[in-house]
């Protein structure tokens, strides 16, 4: 049924990035792989080698060193409650976590695959059928976006439930590429263009996702979706505010990438609200409607905004 | 290929794998242990879970190859040494089992779960069970099992299996243990030699003619076996005589995205798919028709939907009752409500995709197939097939469900049945869940406007409907459903008078039918909304006004309904009293409030669908040398448990165990016909028929043992499995009795049957919802509304469902929980969505079936009225219940944020908006 002729369990790093250089553009990695063979099962994804990394065991480590908190991509979603400095230091990357899909899921799927996971779009998360039926979309290879009737922009939906929160706690990701080991910022990754969400070399794989021990963040995670759990995000908000009151509102579910604003001070916030409100760029692709979403955006940030208010009065000036 | 090496439940395996073949594949057909489930493709129902390495693992889209070297445990490894897990046993105990589709996932993840958290909480627990799809129980019994066993408390009430009086009794399934041990086979389990595998070509356009269809290259690919097109079966079907609308496979033209154009049939599926990607089809699409509006306009020089139909437009049925006079009614009320409601498409969403396997042999043809219905299934099939009913016959195995979507006969049955035919194998057919989505045959989108007036005192006075019904593209159940929506409103209220229009369009979407509910779903909702807006209204409880209009027992409605037993009182009273509804209602905070809702439904249509003078029901017993009965019996259990209802229904009669019954249904060739599981009918007319069969036996048992030990039969009685005379001088127990019952005579058989008496009215139209009796009951809801975010979160629900007498009360409470789940998915999140006659959320992650986790606390309650013609009593409890359940919740969020919603799902935007509304309207008001 699906398009993978060859299937490969790699046992590191290095031995899948020579994999993936042998086949070209024709592989793809999978971690959990829980979207990835969906995707392939619709046929949203023709690759014909799948490359397993998900027993390479150096990515499954958590460590903290430096005052950096290292965790490994392959990290299940379900595990990161097991790590005390996560939960310690980071409850709502944990709340993240723990929105995302299904109990059964969430012990498959990794954090590094959920940040890496594809764009959606009702139109496009499609068997091959349907999507012959309704006309293929600008995301996979036709000439019109259904949801807008526009021929330039893909509006799919980023939809990491996590990567929100771990942009709001500044985390940067270990990226191990053809030609050496990066660091990037998290956010810099997204391109926000609904066919190519992600900058990222295909071959390179993220090792690691790092996050600042020493910065005291507050951080308050929500996500709007129809049911209290499988469903993806129809609208995710993280904010956060550190020791010296820098604030971060990062948004997912209503724009083809994280919707990012920074400021300073509780001040800045209604601004910075504003701001990621325009920015959005919100279309009827859900369960909800635009309009909706569009609103319960204000909503979710006013209301994280208070609890984080509650959490940390001495930031109120 | 690569090799995969497995330990399956301590067995090794070594098997050749492919690069992209999944865990569940290689366990089902490489291994061959069927017990794991494949529910939906997609991880999103849980039915596939395994444990490799013990974890849990979706072994549906988990590739094999991952798991090289692992042990892997299925649902068949949990038992050991053929006796059930703790867990499992615990599972059949509380009734946790229905249709058992989503038993073994269920089951492996509540196991895995209990290991890692020994005490959970109940929220833990719902959390834990969230990402597996139960569409039976409400999740109820589930829940209660795992907390059970969570808690380590060995149940010491278990049903004692020797017991002989065990009507009324709480009783697992007699099929649980296979069910949920993974050993129940299921149509998708059924293996036979060299069974071929067929794919359907489905039409990309709604409405288009065919030009062409070349299957030329299909046909030549290697492993291709047979291509069929719709010229080939042109005899049209449809499971009501009236609408005989459909053809196997498009013939001309298609009439919605979906339906099948070719099939093939091949070695493998995947040849079989690849073959349909070679078929090419020429359309020349026309104008098409996909609202209601649309439809029942004018169609100018456009082809209409189907020609045939007797209207220059696509309107497929319209009716109109009136009874009184609703002029004069309207006229003497003080207040009259009047909205306008909109229902989208829901669809009963099982979780066991259909499937079938059919094959050709010197006996005629026989199908093996998920239905709930083999008996108009046979008929349509010698029709279809064009051979002597005395050529097909249709075998039921273990159903996952129906809720009326698996009771029409199929295109895939005829499909597969030609293939078979044509080829000279057997054919084998399963869905994905897109196809079954596809297949819909769910609940109509409805648009209505109904009135309803009322006396100043709540005497209600008239009621008006005008309804209109989106019945998709062929007729299916259509004309009765165009009926139901009007004639199921005479009842539980007294209405002098009463009328309704009513119409059913066809348009270019999937077709819509049978569903739980059938027909009154949307239309109680709308008269339910409308009672507590006249009780607001009038300052009246709305639990009052509703107690005031009640028609007693024993009386005939306007429209010549025969209303005998009538739980409504007690039901209201109990759910009112549960609920403290006089110290709550109207009393709560903003944002927190209380509904009610009251539902009406017939126990078993009184006419059958195809008209013949043969009973509705017939049940046989036979009664043989070893002491065992066998009774055989068309009825379908689809997990209802309507098997155990016959098993118990006798044993109660001749006072013997059930391990002393083996029941045999929905097998064509062996039992006699039940008309099938629909329209709430099997309780009520195949218990009628087992009873009578009993009670026939108990007889010839007797007169054996009177005669042969020369006493009056009067004198003896059949108790506790014995026979004895009054004064005890007789006291033989049963083996001995059957063996002077079977003394040269052999095996005694004997017959039941069920026949409704004559009813209803001599006006066109009466004999719709026309029913030997009728169910009644109501709902409490309470919710919290987020007015910031319009969110409402149901926190419980209080039910009650008069089912006459429950026979088997665990069975009982299992559909009513089912009911009240499959309700609140319809008022809160469930829609069937189309872009331009296309489902979209085709799938369990965008069709929305509230999780554990979206499932509030429940009180179940059984009214108990003892119907003077149900078997002991008993009526219906199975589609009934689910209707007060929806008005009840949008009553609560009446009563918790002022808004009163018209339009189905309630969607939070909608709340948000009602409110703005009101609250400008205060505003302006105010100025």
């Amino acid at each position: 049924m699906i398009a993978a002729k060859t299937y490969h369990k790699c046992q590191s790093v290095e031995e899948a990035i020579a994999l993936a250089l042998k086949h070209g553009e024709d592989f793809r990695y999978m971690a959990g792989g829980t979207d990835v063979i969906i995707n392939k099962f619709q046929g949203n994804d023709e690759t014909n080698c799948l490359i397993d990394i998900s027993a390479i065991p150096e990515l499954k480590q958590v460590s903290n060193d430096w005052n950096v908190l290292r965790i490994g991509s392959l990290v299940k979603l379900d595990d990161l409650k097991k790590h005390k400095t996560i939960a310690d230091h980071f409850p709502a990357l944990l709340e993240a976590a723990h929105s995302v899909a299904s109990p059964m899921i969430r012990k498959t799927a990794t954090i590094g695959g959920n940040i890496l996971c594809e764009n959606r779009c009702i139109f496009y998360n499609q068997s091959e059928w349907w999507r012959e039926a309704v006309g293929y979309c600008l995301k996979c290879e036709g000439d019109v976006c259904i949801a807008t009737g526009g021929k330039k922009n893909c509006f799919s939906k980023f939809v990491s439930d996590t990567a929100p929160v771990l942009i709001c706690l500044d985390a940067q990701i270990e990226v191990f590429d053809t030609d050496g080991v990066k660091l990037i910022k998290l956010e810099d990754i997204y391109t926000g263009d609904g066919v190519n969400p992600r900058q990222l070399n295909p071959k390179a794989i993220v090792t690691a996702i790092l996050l600042p021990l020493d910065k005291d963040y507050r951080c308050v995670f929500k996500k709007l979706r129809p049911r209290e759990s499988v469903d993806y995000t129809s609208l995710t908000t993280a904010v956060s505010i550190d020791k010296k009151g820098r604030i971060k509102i990062a948004l997912g579910g209503v724009d083809p990438g994280p919707v990012v604003a920074e400021g300073i001070g509780m001040s800045a916030i209604d601004s910075l609200i504003l701001q990621v409100f325009k920015k959005a760029r919100v279309i009827d692709n859900d369960f909800y409607t635009r309009p909706y979403r569009k609103e319960m955006i204000k909503v979710f940030l006013q209301r994280s905004f208070a609890e984080l208010g509650n959490t940390n009065k001495q930031f109120d000036n | 290929m690569n090799i995969l090496k497995l330990s399956v439940n301590g067995k090794s395996h070594e098997v050749l794998v492919k690069g992209d073949e999944m865990l569940s594949e290689v366990i089902r057909e490489r291994i061959g242990l069927t017990g794991t489930k494949i529910g939906c493709e997609q991880g999103n129902c849980g039915a596939c879970t395994v444990l490799v390495n013990d974890e849990p693992v979706l072994s549906c889209i988990t590739p094999a190859l991952r798991f090289d070297g692992a042990a892997v445990t299925t649902i068949e490894g949990i038992s050991t040494d053929g006796r059930l897990h703790r867990l499992q046993k615990i599972f059949v105990e509380k009734g946790a089992v229905q249709c058992g589709f989503c038993t073994p996932g269920m089951v492996i993840t509540a196991l895995d779960f209990v290991n890692k958290t020994p005490t959970p909480t109940i929220d833990e627990i719902k959390e834990s069970l969230s990402g597996n799809v139960c569409r039976c129980t409400g999740y109820k019994k589930i829940i209660e099992a795992v907390a059970e066993y969570a808690e380590g408390i060995t149940n010491d009430q278990l049903p004692i299996t020797n017991e002989t009086s065990i009507v009324g009794k709480p009783r697992p399934y007699i099929e649980a243990n296979k069910k949920v041990s993974g050993s129940a086979e299921y149509a998708d389990d059924i293996r036979m030699k060299n069974t071929l595998h067929a794919k359907f070509l489905r039409s990309i356009y709604p409405h288009a003619r065919i030009e062409s269809i070349d299957t030329s290259q299909a046909e030549k690919l290697s492993g291709v076996r047979a291509v069929v097109t719709g010229q080939e079966l042109p005899v049209r079907f449809g499971v009501l005589p009236v609408s005989n609308d459909e053809t196997a496979m498009a013939i001309d033209k298609v009439r919605y995205i979906g339906e099948v154009i070719a099939a093939v049939a091949a070695d493998t599926e995947d040849i079989a798919h690849a073959a349909l990607k070679l078929i090419k089809v020429k359309y020349l699409p026309i104008q098409e028709f996909l609202t209601i509006e649309d439809s029942q306009k004018d169609t100018g020089l456009n082809e209409r939907i189907h020609t045939e139909t007797k209207f220059q437009n696509n309107i497929h049925k319209k009716a109109e009752l009136r009874f009184g006079d609703q002029q004069k009614g309207m006229e003497e009320s003080d207040v009259v409500s009047k909205m306008t409601f909109e229902f989208e498409g829901v669809t009963h969403a099982f979780t066991e995709p259909h499937a079938a396997t059919a094959f050709w042999d010197e006996n005629g043809l026989t199908i093996i197939t998920a239905t709930q219905v083999p008996h108009y299934l046979h008929r349509a099939l010698a029709k279809v097939m064009e051979v002597p009913l005395n050529r097909v016959r249709v075998i039921k195995p273990y159903v996952g469900g129906g809720f009326g979507g698996k009771s029409d006969p199929f295109p895939h049955e005829m499909i597969i049945s030609h293939l078979a035919r044509k080829t000279g194998w057997p054919v084998k057919i399963r869905f994905t869940r897109e196809e079954v989505f596809i297949s819909n045959h769910g609940r109509h989108p409805s648009q209505m406007t109904v009135q309803l007036g009322a006396m100043r005192d709540g005497t209600l006075m008239v009621l008006d409907a005008d309804i209109a019904i989106d019945g998709g593209a062929y007729g299916s159940f259509g004309v009765v459903t165009t009926y139901y929506n009007g004639v199921l409103l005479q009842a539980p209220y007294k209405l002098d008078n009463f009328g309704f229009k009513t119409c059913r369009v066809y348009t270019n979407k999937p077709q819509c039918g049978a569903m739980r509910g059938h027909g009154a779903v949307n239309s109680r909702f709308a008269t339910e909304s409308l009672i507590d807006d006249i009780a607001h209204r009038l300052q009246i409880d709305p639990v009052e006004i509703r107690l005031k209009n009640f028609l007693t027992p024993n009386t005939v409605t306007i429209g010549q309904y025969r209303i005998t037993s009538n739980g409504s009182r007690e039901s209201l009273m109990k759910v009112a009293k549960q609920s403290d509804w006089k110290n709550r209602h109207g009393k709560l905070e903003v944002g927190h409030g209380l509904g009610v809702g009251c539902g009406f439904f017939i126990s078993g249509s009184a006419l059958p669908i195809i008209w013949n003078e043969l009973p509705q029901s017939v049940v046989h017993l036979k009664l043989d040398f070893d002491g065992r009965v066998l009774i055989t019996s068309g009825a379908s259990d689809i997990g209802q448990g309507s098997d155990t209802m016959l098993a118990m229904i006798v044993a109660e009669v001749l006072n013997i165990a059930l391990d002393k019954i083996f029941v045999l249904a929905a097998d064509t060739l062996i039992t006699p016909v039940d008309m099938g599981s629909y329209s709430s009918r099997v309780t009520f007319m195949a218990g009628n028929a087992a009873k009578d069969a009993a009670e026939k036996l108990k007889i010839e048992i007797l007169n054996a043992i009177a005669k042969a030990k020369d006493i009056a039969i009067e004198e003896l009685n059949l108790c506790n499995e014995r026979v004895f005379s009054n004064d005890k001088s007789i006291d033989v127990g049963w083996m001995e009795a059957i063996g002077i019952l079977v003394s040269k005579r052999g095996a005694v058989n004997v017959i039941g049957k069920y026949i409704s008496p004559k009813l209803g009215g001599d006006f066109k139209g009466a004999g719709a919802g026309l029913s030997p009796s009728y169910s009644f009951g109501a709902c409490v809801a309470e919710v919290k509304v987020d007015t910031e975010t319009g969110k409402v979160k149901i926190l419980k629900i209080w039910g009650a469902h008069d089912c006459g007498k429950a026979i088997n009360p665990l069975a009982v409470e299992g559909q009513l929980e089912g009911s009240w789940h499959m309700g609140i998915g319809q008022a809160i999140s469930e829609e069937m969505k189309y872009y331009k006659g296309l489902i979209v959320n085709n799938n369990f992650l965008d069709y929305k079936i509230p999780t554990s986790m979206d499932t509030p606390d429940i009180a179940t309650n059984i009214v108990e009225t003892n119907d003077p013609e149900g078997p002991f009593g008993a009526k219906e409890c199975g589609e009934g219940a689910l209707h007060p359940i929806l008005p009840a919740i949008a009553n609560a969020i009446y009563d918790a944020v002022g808004v009163r919603i018209t339009k189905l799902p309630i969607k939070p935007e909608d709340i948000l908006n009602e409110l703005k509304r009101t609250k400008q309207t205060e505003a302006a008001m105010t100025i």
